[in-house]
């Protein structure tokens, strides 16, 4: 090979000069590796390798998607291309006309409120100029999903145990992380606002809400849908951007003592294959997913499908909640976009307005029973 | 197969609505106050591109003359950057419109922006670098 002469051959000008490589018997040999060889390195199903031989995940990843966790009541599992294009162009023309002028000349908006409801409490929110959500639906082995989870096939979450139900409802006048819980149109008991501790996590930008750091890692329907994945022998790291929570697994480790608790959880890694499984326990009753008991037990696993995409699968484990596990998946499209610095903490004037709002609130309520 | 797909329509965007004011930072109901809805009119005094929103402070001149700064609570900028929203597209000076809901606690000059726009109406320039600039798309 260190013979300069046989690498001309390999040119792709005298390779059409048959003669001259069959008079090669070396050349033939080493073409016919090259073609052995080749095709792996190339191929689509082959993923990039780092150094330690597993495949590289690295990357930046968008989770925006329109396909929500669990599937509408009546829809069906798939959508055709056909189907799934009508979709998207609806949502596609309603973001357009959000975004479009309104007059300058507007008056205030109704006293009383707007209609809005949940957590928008009749104020809204802004306009969809502001946000960034999916625009098309999760594609699966071709499949244009109409929801996240797979199993139960229903693509619903199972019922919660009464168990869990009666936990979930002595819990109420206690905020989480929890999506359900994390955005009342202000009014949650007492108690509820009488310091910052007592707000959710990801309203005082601790953790990003509705789950999207995870695990499992779900998409935002608002915004900052970006994660980055960065990958060494050892550690794993995914950050997320909401919220800029990073969570660091540890490569073929032990858990954590069980008294050694995370908001995120404890999470080790391991390879099965190709695919990077993640195993995740140790959580707070502080971020309580879905309702689920500190006890829940995630597995997710992470695998290349193709040079700019990777498949995410989880399931989740938690018999104090569910009385089976289900499991959830969809697909992360890689982008070139930037992650932007997260700063939440510094000018969350919100957190601030909220607690003075219930301040006030309580004086209103105190002066109307001292007029009574 | 028609009727699916409208119920599929129907669902998702039921669906949509129900659950993205879930899914929003905070509370805006526990910030802000359905009953004192605001209509200001200003100049843009300064930007704070900031997460988790952005704050926009406006300077509005009353009836009697007098002037107050606003701030205006906004969406997250991560995603307005990527956009083609830049600093240019809000310079301090510039005349813009807004309409939303005070702070429950009135002795702050706070309100959500339910819509900002400059006074033709456009929502924000993308990628302009000017106030008066339009919009490149």
């Amino acid at each position: 090979m260190q013979d300069s002469s046989n690498f001309k051959m390999f040119s792709p000008a005298s390779c059409r000069i048959k003669g001259v490589l069959m008079r090669n018997r070396f050349v033939v040999l080493i073409a016919a590796l090259a073609v052995f060889l080749l095709p792996p390195v190339t191929a689509a199903q082959a993923p990039p390798r780092l150094p330690d031989g597993h495949p590289n995940l690295q990357g930046t990843y968008d989770l925006a998607t329109l396909t929500p966790l669990e599937r509408p009541a009546g829809a069906k599992a798939i959508l055709t291309a056909e189907e799934a294009g009508k979709l998207e162009n609806e949502v596609a023309a309603r973001k357009e006309l959000g975004d479009r002028p309104i007059s300058g000349n507007r008056t205030a908006p109704p006293k009383g409120g707007d209609g809005s409801t949940g957590a928008a409490g009749g104020v809204g929110g802004y306009n969809t100029f502001w946000l960034d959500p999916g625009s098309s639906y999760t594609i699966v082995n071709g499949e244009r999903r109409t929801s996240i989870v797979i199993d139960p096939p229903d693509g619903r979450v199972p019922p919660m145990t009464p168990e869990a139900r009666q936990r979930a409802l002595s819990r109420l006048w206690r905020p989480t992380s929890d999506t359900t819980q994390s955005n009342d149109p202000g009014l949650e008991p007492p108690g509820s606002y009488d310091n910052p501790e007592q707000r959710p996590l990801g309203e005082r930008c601790l953790l990003g809400f509705g789950s999207t750091s995870g695990p499992p890692a779900l998409p935002d329907y608002f915004y900052n849908n970006l994660h980055q994945i960065v990958q060494t022998k050892d550690y794993v790291m995914i950050l997320t951007e909401m919220v800029h929570d990073a969570r660091v697994i540890r490569m073929n480790s032990q858990h954590l003592p069980k008294t050694i608790r995370k908001w995120m959880g404890d999470s080790v890694g391991h390879w099965e294959g190709d695919t990077l499984v993640v195993d995740t326990t140790n959580f707070t009753d502080k971020t309580r997913f879905r309702g689920a008991s500190e006890d829940m037990h995630v597995v997710e696993r992470f695998t290349r499908v193709g040079p700019k995409a990777l498949l995410y699968r989880f399931t989740i484990e938690d018999p104090a909640t569910w009385a089976r596990p289900w499991t959830g998946e969809y697909t992360w499209p890689a982008t070139d976009e930037h992650i932007y610095e997260y700063a939440c903490h510094e000018s969350n004037y919100a957190l601030e307005n909220i607690l003075r709002g219930a301040r006030r609130r309580e004086a209103d309520e105190a002066a109307e029973k001292a007029r009574q | 197969m028609r009727m699916n797909l409208y119920l599929a329509v129907l669902v998702v965007a039921l669906l949509l609505a129900a659950s993205m004011p879930l899914i929003a930072h905070h509370a805006f109901g526990s910030e802000f106050d359905p009953n004192r809805p605001v209509l200001l009119k200003g100049k843009v005094v300064k930007v704070e591109w900031v997460n988790p929103h952005t704050w926009i402070h406006v300077e509005v001149t009353n009836p009697d003359g007098s002037r107050e700064v606003w701030m205006i609570e906004g969406g997250s900028p991560n995603s307005l950057l990527r956009r083609g929203v830049t600093k240019d597209s809000l310079p301090v000076g510039t005349e813009i419109v807004v309409d939303g809901y005070q702070t429950r606690d009135h002795t702050l000059k706070r309100a959500n922006g339910r819509n900002v726009t400059y006074p033709d109406g456009r929502k924000l320039n993308l990628g302009s670098s000017g106030p008066g600039a339009p919009p490149e798309k």
